[in-house]
């Protein structure tokens, strides 16, 4: 495994030392010029429990790891919460501060909204672990909706609980089964948890090394129980569908000892893959994650800008994000992406604005570090909440398809090109070929007084069009006969052209 | 004599300077770049966020070919490493050659390991190699370093499983790595063929690349082709260059042209290859540019095949052409020789034209109308028949036909005129 040096703090010291007057003064783009150290805050904190010999940790891993801290966190005097203060946006730290909170990666200390999948799964695991029985369990549900999170937490969970009852707690194998080169390799995987120490033998695959194993009762008493969770199972499917039955058949197995969680996006994976083992009566247990409705998104958001002092966010705004993103597909990333990018665009206006103002005080004189300053002495309310409009922003963004804007920006020809193809399928017809949408073409050319250009112009633009995705050409040998059908809806080229008025009469 | 040879070494030596400054990417995508809300400035402080503090990032550079994608993220990056020498490591995929994840994580693993100066094993497999780019992820994390991994032709790596883009959106997701993904596309809809979950990790964060408005153009094409004063050339050969020059932009006809050229591709990358061919037309005796360096380089670049044929038909074969067009407008389906020679003989005799010949010569201009392929056989199936019975039918449109016959010197009124019926 290869190492890096770890970088030695010093070139970095020098540049905190400069204070970063150049907010106001560069009217082009800033780059923010103050650098967050990880080893920084990891030096001033306590050591964690749990920590690795090479490396400092960084703020956020040390609140994940030790298991106590996260009550300790979320329990704010209710007289604090009244009393939040505003935040300053063109703090840095305060920025990075709320930008981390927000982000994806950052994984919450709870997980609101999904008690219940999680009570589910930890009985599930803790009936197994109590009675020394093997059993699987199918977790499925759209993406972004918490599955593997709270499969992280209930695997934290079942530890600590099996600890606390003086039960064997059992061994973890957690994977992604994209990693995986071959679908077979997951049997030598679980195989290595239960002789790690021993090699492979030659003739006998893995598979059936642990079927051998399962079936025998040999000194089962004193081997752990194995909790194997399988992330992304669909990846496992094969033609034969052999490998993901062989999987789940393993808790079939008399003397079996693996509890199997399998998580994947498709609701019915254990009724379409796995018909024979309702026969055996052995049916895999399946909890749903239901998409997150409205509120919950709102809770949630909520959850995680607890952890900054001062307010963010407009009440209004996350419940138009909530909405917006509940309606849409209820999908939490995308509602964290959302809030990043207001965040963003606040950022940008703030920095835009305090540029122009620098700008036009300044008169070509360097501006000094006190007038910039002076604007974090003075921030009004309104300024620094993201309000409504940012959000809308934010909103429109992530859920408008660039598609109208490009094609209000095409030349003109090409624009003439899709007008002609939409009137050419209003009557019904799905496909045609090059040589009829160019007859087309020139139709409108006269009727506009534009000289028409010749074929091959012609069916070199086609050729643009589709390769932007807006066309989609078939193949032929020759070029006239290419069939072409429209991949966008001919309602949205309407509304990107209605602006010129050569369209509007065409398209009437 | 002498004062003729400088003049012509100056302006070589102009023309070389605006010849290498039209390939060059970085001086034409700078200009357009100034402003603070431009896709440049976007993409930098997009990306300086990632570095400095410390976040994944995702997102997309949408727009036609042409546009600058490439360029503009080029510019960027090599800022950010004059910027952040030891902070960014940037590893570049190409859709066309590392579609296959195979082939994307040993690319990966290979340019990592030059970066970093490790080793690299061409012998390694699938898993060593995705080990080690998840290794590698964590490491750099720790040590405050970004990679940046640019995915060129992202719609190809939406084919097939879609594995090596989940493990890198992936690794994202978790607090250990530094990471930002930049996809490059002209696909505008590329996000929809990411699957489900790759695209729920997605940033949804697109740029597009649109061109530039009109003033936005002109302005950009002064900037371009006016000279440097403090260049090595003489100060008021100079100056009369660009005084010409900004005459020449100013002109009704230039914008005109300028207008038309645009009108069919409005790229940057279109318009650069336009200047190109015009600049090289200067005539190197005047010295400047003139108007007609750009109309020559618009015809040359709207060049019309058919056309240039028609140009070398004899007057016979134009009636001939003309014939099968008012055949085909009277709605027969087919024609071959003989109904062509009796619409011709049709035409003779209502029009009393004096160009009338036998049907031995109507015969060889046939066959030769069939070698320019402005005609040809409906189908190859009738080999045994002779050419005058089989069916033929016209490989150029009517308006080309037009088109070919106005421009055609000393073309017969006669025929114009028919073909206006």
């Amino acid at each position: 495994m290869p190492a890096i040096a770890d970088r030695s703090s010093s070139p970095f010291k020098a540049m905190l030392a400069a204070k970063s007057c150049e907010l106001a003064g560069s009217g082009g783009c800033c780059t923010p010029q103050k650098r967050r150290l990880r080893s920084d805050t990891a030096l001033a904190a306590k050591e964690s429990p749990v920590s690795t010999p090479m490396k400092l940790k960084s703020p956020r891993r040390r609140l994940d790891s030790s298991p106590s801290s996260p009550a300790n966190r979320i329990k704010k005097d209710p007289s604090e919460k009244t009393l939040k203060k505003c935040w300053n946006p063109r703090d840095v730290e305060q920025m990075r501060a709320v930008k981390e909170a927000v982000h994806v990666s950052t994984a919450p200390s709870t997980v609101v909204c999904r008690e219940d999948e999680q009570k589910r799964v930890l009985d599930f695991c803790k009936a197994c672990v109590q009675q020394e029985k093997a059993g699987s369990l199918y977790v499925c549900g759209c993406p972004g909706t918490g599955k593997s999170l709270s499969m992280e937490l209930v695997k934290q969970q079942v530890i600590d609980w099996a600890k606390m009852e003086g039960l064997q707690s059992p061994e973890v194998l957690a994977m992604n089964c994209t990693s995986l080169a071959n679908t077979s390799v997951i049997f030598s995987k679980i195989l290595g948890m239960h002789q790690p120490k021993k090699k492979s033998i030659g003739s006998t695959s893995p598979l059936q090394h642990l079927q051998n194993l399962y079936s025998n009762k040999q000194a089962q008493s004193s081997s752990k129980m194995m909790l194997i969770i399988a992330d992304e199972l669909d990846y496992l499917i094969t033609r034969d569908r052999a490998v993901l039955h062989d999987l789940f058949m393993l808790t079939t197995f008399p003397f079996s000892r693996c509890i199997l969680i399998g998580i994947a996006n498709s609701i019915d994976l254990a009724d379409r893959f796995l018909p024979r083992l309702q026969s055996l009566n052995c049916k895999p247990m399946v909890v749903t994650f239901r998409a997150y409705s409205k509120d919950q998104i709102l809770s949630i958001l909520q959850e995680r800008l607890l952890v900054l002092p001062y307010i963010v966010f407009h009440q209004q705004a996350l419940e138009l994000c909530a909405r917006k993103v509940a309606a849409a597909s209820g999908d939490m990333r995308k509602a964290l992406s959302v809030c990043r990018s207001a965040v963003e665009i606040l950022e940008a206006e703030l920095r835009e604005s305090a540029s122009n103002t620098g700008l036009t005080s300044a008169e070509g004189d360097f501006v000094s570090p006190r007038t910039a300053l002076a604007y974090e002495v003075f921030p009004s309310q309104e300024n620094n909440t993201v309000r409504i409009d940012h959000m809308a922003l934010a909103l429109s963004k992530t859920f408008r398809s660039p598609i109208v804007d490009t094609i209000q920006s095409l030349p003109q020809h090409q624009q003439i090109i899709l007008c002609s193809a939409v009137k050419y399928f209003r009557g019904g017809k799905k496909d045609t070929t090059v040589g009829e949408l160019n007859k087309s073409y020139i139709d409108i050319c006269k009727s506009a007084l534009i000289p028409p250009v010749g074929i091959l112009e012609f069916s070199s633009m086609c050729r643009v069009l589709n390769d932007q995705g807006l066309f989609k050409l078939g193949q032929s040998r020759d070029d006239k006969f290419k069939r072409v059908t429209l991949k966008v809806d001919g309602a949205d080229i309407s509304f990107a052209l209605q602006g010129v008025r050569l369209f509007r009469n065409c398209l009437q | 004599m002498g004062r003729e040879k400088e003049k012509e070494k100056l302006s070589e030596k102009a023309l070389n300077l605006l010849r290498s400054r039209l390939s060059d990417p970085n001086f034409i995508f700078r200009p357009l770049s100034d402003s603070p809300d431009s896709n440049y400035s976007k993409l930098k402080f997009i990306i300086s966020t990632s570095v400095t503090e410390a976040c994944n990032n995702s997102i997309l550079l949408l727009g036609p070919r042409g546009s600058g994608k490439v360029a503009v993220l080029e510019l960027v990056l090599s800022d950010l490493l004059q910027q952040y020498p030891e902070a960014i490591s940037v590893i570049r995929l190409n859709g066309l050659l590392h579609s296959d994840d195979n082939c994307a994580l040993k690319e990966i693993a290979r340019q990592l390991c030059m970066e970093h100066q490790l080793l690299f094993s061409k012998v390694a497999s699938f898993d060593d190699n995705s080990q080690f780019m998840i290794a590698m992820l964590r490491e750099c994390g720790l040590a405050h370093k970004t990679i940046i991994f640019v995915l060129d032709e992202f719609g190809f790596f939406a084919q097939g499983k879609q594995r090596l883009l989940y493990s890198l959106l992936d690794a994202m997701q978790s607090v250990n790595s530094q990471a930002v993904v930049i996809g490059v596309s002209c696909r505008l809809d590329v996000d929809q063929l990411l699957e489900k979950r790759v695209r729920s990790r997605f940033s949804h964060r697109k740029l597009l690349f649109l061109s530039p408005s009109k003033e936005d153009t002109e302005r950009f094409i002064e900037h371009i082709l006016s000279l440097p004063m403090d260049s090595s050339l003489p100060h008021n050969y100079t100056a009369e260059f660009n005084g010409r020059l900004k005459k020449l932009l100013s002109d009704e006809r230039f914008k005109e042209l300028i207008d038309t050229y645009l009108s069919f591709n409005f790229t940057i990358g279109h318009l650069v290859r336009f200047l190109f061919q015009a600049v090289s037309y200067m005539d190197l005796s005047a010295g400047f540019l003139s108007l007609g360096n750009f109309k020559t380089a618009l015809s040359s670049n709207q060049r019309q095949p058919k056309l240039e044929c028609i140009r070398d038909c004899s007057v016979l074969e134009l009636y001939m052409m003309v014939c099968m067009k008012r055949l085909e407008v009277k709605e027969q389906a087919s024609y071959n020789f003989y109904s062509v020679m009796t619409e011709y003989k049709s035409i003779h005799d209502s029009f009393q034209t004096s160009d009338y010949y036998a049907a031995n010569v109507c015969l060889r201009a046939f066959e030769h109308l069939l070698q320019c392929q402005l005609i040809s056989f409906i189908d190859n199936k009738g080999h045994n028949q002779s050419v005058e019975f089989r069916p033929v039918k016209l490989l150029i449109s009517s308006a080309e036909l037009h088109q070919g016959l106005k421009s055609y010197q000393q073309c017969p009124a006669i025929l114009l005129k028919l073909m206006d019926r």
